[in-house]
């Protein structure tokens, strides 16, 4: 190297944004045209969460909290699509509600994604959405000690005395299980202080991949059945038989990832290169 | 009798309303009633659903002080700011307008918000996987020990978080396994256990009148000193 003139090394080891930028576009789009149908493991957590709602009879009552908000739904958003598929087809009866102000929305699009119709699943009768809660650990903690003096009508506002799936649901100990959809850490660990600590209610709990970690523990300690992240989506479809958005995206997973180890390696190349020639820091 | 008005009541009611939550949430105080329930389970069941009533005012609240933050800006016709405040509002108000009177459930106002607030969150959050992308590229490189551990245990990550990259290696699973269970989980557990023993000794603080942070701004003499 003389001068100021860059040889290989160091253009690959400062390899300009816009061109990492504009093949991770490639790399993208190519599978969202043409699914490419690459393998798909089921994780033990995946699997564990399918295992525990097969083992529940018919009829079980499901709380699912909406807790995450638009920017999350790409990701959360087919988890939950996959999740509901299975529980309608279990007969199951599911109670919505949301500690995430955007929930209602976000439960509206879901559905129209799910269409319950297809299962025989009537609103008000098999499932429902009793709305956005505020307070968030404190809404929990209400709707766990006494559902109706918290709120006493669904998302449209009508009274919750009109439909039939709310007959003899009460408090958190009407519940056989609890499901959540988050976006943020005071949601998913809040449920455990305020359900599965208090209750005992079984705890499934779907978070963005990066608040895995903070999570685990909880399940470690068996205070969570399983968690798992948005990006499972396409295992849950696998094994719920619906196969749609989730699966979808697992092809792009595969190969954004591959491409961010084949930037990373090529940037400890040029390093070592550049070490070798003397030039390295 | 500032100080009594302005510190000692507030830490009372706080302490109060503490002792009262922690007692329904670790102890059946007698008397029960029949169902076993005790007599703090009624008193805190109201305190929980005014927090949720003062949660949801605050909402509104935040809503009308963001109006007058950003009217301000519009009237002084602030530098690269008011025409971002006057839209700001602008949607506040047809948010509002539509929520109010066609509901916010109707069809009108769930389009509005899928193709406006949904659309935008969605692709600034997405836009994510790009920075992390190339700050990967620049971050994970093998200068010292430590960073070669990083790179070590950042590869397997991202490897075995790749569908189809476990089904070629299974021999990634139980690597990452080990890392998630064993080595994240007891990193986690003690970041989480000095979380809660922090949150325990601010609650103490808080009860006994020690932390005055949420009293709003109080004179040395309110804080329980000496004036000045």
């Amino acid at each position: 190297m003389s001068g100021n003139k860059k040889d290989i090394w160091d253009m690959l080891s400062d390899i300009p944004r816009e061109v990492l930028y504009g093949i991770l576009i490639v790399v993208f789009v190519i599978p969202m045209i043409y699914p490419l149908g690459l393998p798909v493991p089921i994780s033990d957590n995946v699997r564990r969460w399918y295992n525990h709602i097969e083992s529940m009879p018919a009829g079980s009552v499901v709380m699912i909290d909406f807790g995450y908000s638009g920017g999350g739904e790409p990701e959360l958003g087919p988890m939950a699509v996959a999740v509901y598929n299975h529980l309608f087809e279990k007969g199951m009866k599911v109670v919505a509600m949301s500690t995430s102000i955007e929930g209602p929305q976000l439960w509206d699009k879901a559905m129209a994604e799910i269409r319950p119709e297809r299962f025989g699943a009537q609103y008000g009768v098999d499932y429902i959405n009793i709305g956005y809660i505020a307070g968030t650990e404190t809404a929990m903690a209400a709707v766990g000690k006494d559902l109706r003096a918290t709120t006493s009508t669904d998302y449209k506002g009508t009274s919750l005395s009109q439909y039939p799936i709310m007959e003899g649901i009460t408090d958190a100990t009407s519940f056989d299980l609890l499901i959540v959809y988050t976006t943020g850490g005071d949601q998913s660990e809040g449920w455990v202080r305020q359900w599965y600590t208090v209750y005992g209610t079984p705890y499934l709990c779907s978070v963005l991949a990066m608040m895995i970690p903070t999570m685990l523990p909880y399940q470690n300690a068996g205070q969570i059945v399983a968690v798992t992240s948005g990006a499972m989506a396409g295992q849950m479809e696998l094994l719920v038989g619906v196969p749609a958005r989730g699966i979808k995206s697992a092809d792009v997973i595969t190969l954004t990832h591959l491409l961010v180890f084949a930037y990373v390696v090529i940037g400890n190349v040029a390093l070592l290169a550049k070490k070798a020639q003397g030039g390295g820091k | 009798m500032s100080s009594t008005l302005k510190k000692t009541i507030p830490v009372l009611i706080v302490s109060i309303v503490a002792i009262l939550v922690m007692m329904d949430y670790f102890l059946a105080a007698p008397p029960t009633d029949a169902a076993g329930k005790s007599w703090t389970s009624g008193v805190v069941k109201d305190l929980q659903n005014w927090g949720i009533i003062l949660t949801a005012f605050a909402l509104g609240f935040g809503a009308v002080n963001l109006f007058y933050f950003h009217s301000k800006h519009i009237s002084r016709r602030t530098p690269d700011q008011w025409m971002f405040s006057l839209w700001l509002l602008i949607v506040i108000v047809i948010f509002t307008a539509i929520g109010v009177y066609m509901g916010p459930t109707s069809t009108t106002y769930n389009w509005l918000y899928n193709s406006s607030y949904f659309a935008l969150s969605a692709t600034v959050y997405s836009s994510l996987g790009f920075y992390m992308t190339s700050g990967l590229y620049r971050a994970l490189r093998l200068k010292n020990i430590d960073s070669g551990i990083f790179l070590v245990v950042g590869l397997i990550a991202l490897l075995r978080n790749a569908p189809a990259v476990a089904v070629w290696f299974p021999i990634l699973i139980p690597w990452e396994k080990f890392i998630a269970d064993v080595i994240t989980t007891s990193a986690q557990r003690g970041i989480m256990i000095g979380g809660a023993l922090g949150a325990i000794s601010l609650g103490i603080r808080t009860m006994t009148g020690r932390e005055t942070g949420f009293l709003g701004k109080l004179t040395e003499e309110e804080r329980g000193g000496r004036a000045a």
